[in-house]
């Protein structure tokens, strides 16, 4: 019977996972809803019109999760894998931000760009393999660094250290962002021409990948993440040329995530090592849904292409930035999609600081993308057809 | 009048438009006397958006058309 249940709960995770990545996929492909380069542009061209439909998507997402607890739907709430604050965060935010610029776009957009024939994206994902491998080797040094910087040990969400219950500031944020919204709408920020075929605007994007993190939150009992399943993935990889490394390795062994299916009950548990438990079950089908969701949305438009020719810094770029953006997803824990789309519409602490490391962060990936990877002098280098 | 394509389909974001917006200020003065036609094409669908809408700011003229799996952008003094 147990085992029974657990086959239910697994097939409802594989097959929900699958079904939201799919969705995500398509509507980060149609709106070209790259989450990297919201903070790239505010920085290399003051462009804050995809970063406002960001502050849509995280007050609606705050809104359906309020909404959804106070109906009894997310019993683990704040959900499993968000700590108290810690210095780690800050620094993993900002190391997060420099990769997934310098890759072109953070961990779900090289999924949905791979997807859709990015041969960039591609390596950027091979990329964040190999940075999730290198971090295993520093974890029992980064775990000691998170428990001497952890800022309110027990204290999940900025409501829990202040003391106060969520729906209040929650109100609060939604309130001040309802105001602020309106004033964009009225200057006309989420307006644009639309000049291509299927093109789905930003701010529906906003809302319905929102809508997507709130079926996460009820059906999987946690929000949209990816990148534990980069390390199994490396593990599997490691695994294979160095067993005896992996198997005494704290990272690949340690099991951090447990908690109680919302919808059957049943227990589970995961972790980053090269074993399928309740993280493969829920993230490789999330991950393959992204890029297959965003494949088919491209086949459809007649826009699937795998372009080849691509200039080698650009390829190193998208190399070391995956390789950064894998190790400090890591670090941080975890990566911008979880934090952004989980962590702050719980006003979680940890995201919080991992948001204010994003911003120097992109900042400074900016900075080295177009004085390394993108010389202003290369108009000799530019691919112009006779 | 002289025309310059560019193939700039598959490259990292946002290396698409910060092409175009140096190829603007390249041939500043030969876009606005009609003497250049730039036509870049381009597979990165947020660039059919912004690449115009920089021409269009910065006075120039921009058209799309849609190529097989691509995008054309031709911009001109107008």
């Amino acid at each position: 019977m147990v085992a029974g249940m657990m086959n239910e709960t697994y097939l409802l995770l594989a097959g929900g996972s699958l079904a939201l990545g799919l969705g995500a996929g398509a509507v980060m492909h149609r709106s070209d809803y790259c989450l990297a380069g919201m903070f790239r542009d505010l920085f290399l061209f003051r462009r804050v019109d995809k970063l406002r439909t960001l502050v849509l998507l995280i007050v609606a997402t705050m809104l359906l999760f309020e909404g959804a607890r106070l109906l009894g739907l997310l019993p683990n709430y704040p959900f499993p894998l968000f700590y108290a604050p810690s210095a780690a965060n800050i620094i993993g935010g900002m190391l997060f931000g420099v990769g997934m610029v310098l890759a072109g776009g953070c961990v779900v957009g090289t999924l949905y760009k791979m997807g859709a024939g990015s041969l960039i994206s591609a390596v950027a994902f091979v990329g964040l393999i190999a940075g999730s491998a290198g971090y295993a080797e520093i974890f029992p040094f980064w775990s000691g660094f998170i428990r001497h910087t952890t800022f309110f040990p027990g204290k999940i969400t900025l409501p829990q250290i202040i003391g106060v219950g969520p729906t209040v500031p929650v109100l609060l944020i939604a309130a001040a962002a309802g105001v602020l919204t309106l004033r964009w709408r009225r200057q006309g920020a989420f307006r644009r021409n639309l000049l291509i075929a299927g093109d789905l605007p930003a701010w529906q994007a906003a809302l319905l990948l929102a809508l997507i993190g709130l079926l996460s939150a009820v059906v999987i009992g946690l929000p949209l993440g990816i990148t534990a399943s980069y390390a199994k993935i490396a593990g599997w990889i490691e695994q294979l040329v160095l067993p005896g490394h992996v198997a005494d390795s704290a990272f690949f062994r340690a099991v951090p995530l447990h908690y109680r299916h919302p919808l059957t009950g049943a227990e589970l548990a995961g972790g980053s090592g090269p074993q399928f438990d309740a993280i493969a079950a829920i993230q490789f089908p999330l991950v393959a849904g992204i890029v297959f969701g965003s494949a088919i949305s491209a086949l459809l438009l007649g826009e699937w292409h795998l372009r080849r020719k691509i200039p080698g810094r650009q390829l190193i770029s998208a190399l070391a930035g995956g390789v950064v953006m894998g190790f400090a997803s890591r670090m941080a824990p975890t990566c911008n999609v979880w934090h952004l789309m989980g962590g702050l519409p719980i006003l979680a602490g940890s995201s919080l600081l991992f948001l204010g490391g994003l911003f120097p962060g992109a900042w400074g990936g900016g900075r080295l993308l177009t004085s390394l990877v993108l010389p202003r002098d290369a108009s000799s280098k530019s691919p112009v057809r006779p | 009048m002289k025309t310059i394509e560019y193939d700039i389909r598959g490259q990292i974001c946002p290396s698409t438009l910060l092409i175009a917006l140096r190829e603007f200020n390249i041939h500043q003065e030969a876009l606005r006397d009609g003497a250049v036609r730039l036509r870049f094409l381009t597979d990165h669908r947020d660039c059919v958006a912004t690449i115009p809408e920089s021409a269009r700011n910065m006075g120039y003229t921009a058209e799309v058309t849609r190529e097989q799996g691509c995008y054309l952008i031709e911009v001109h003094g107008g």
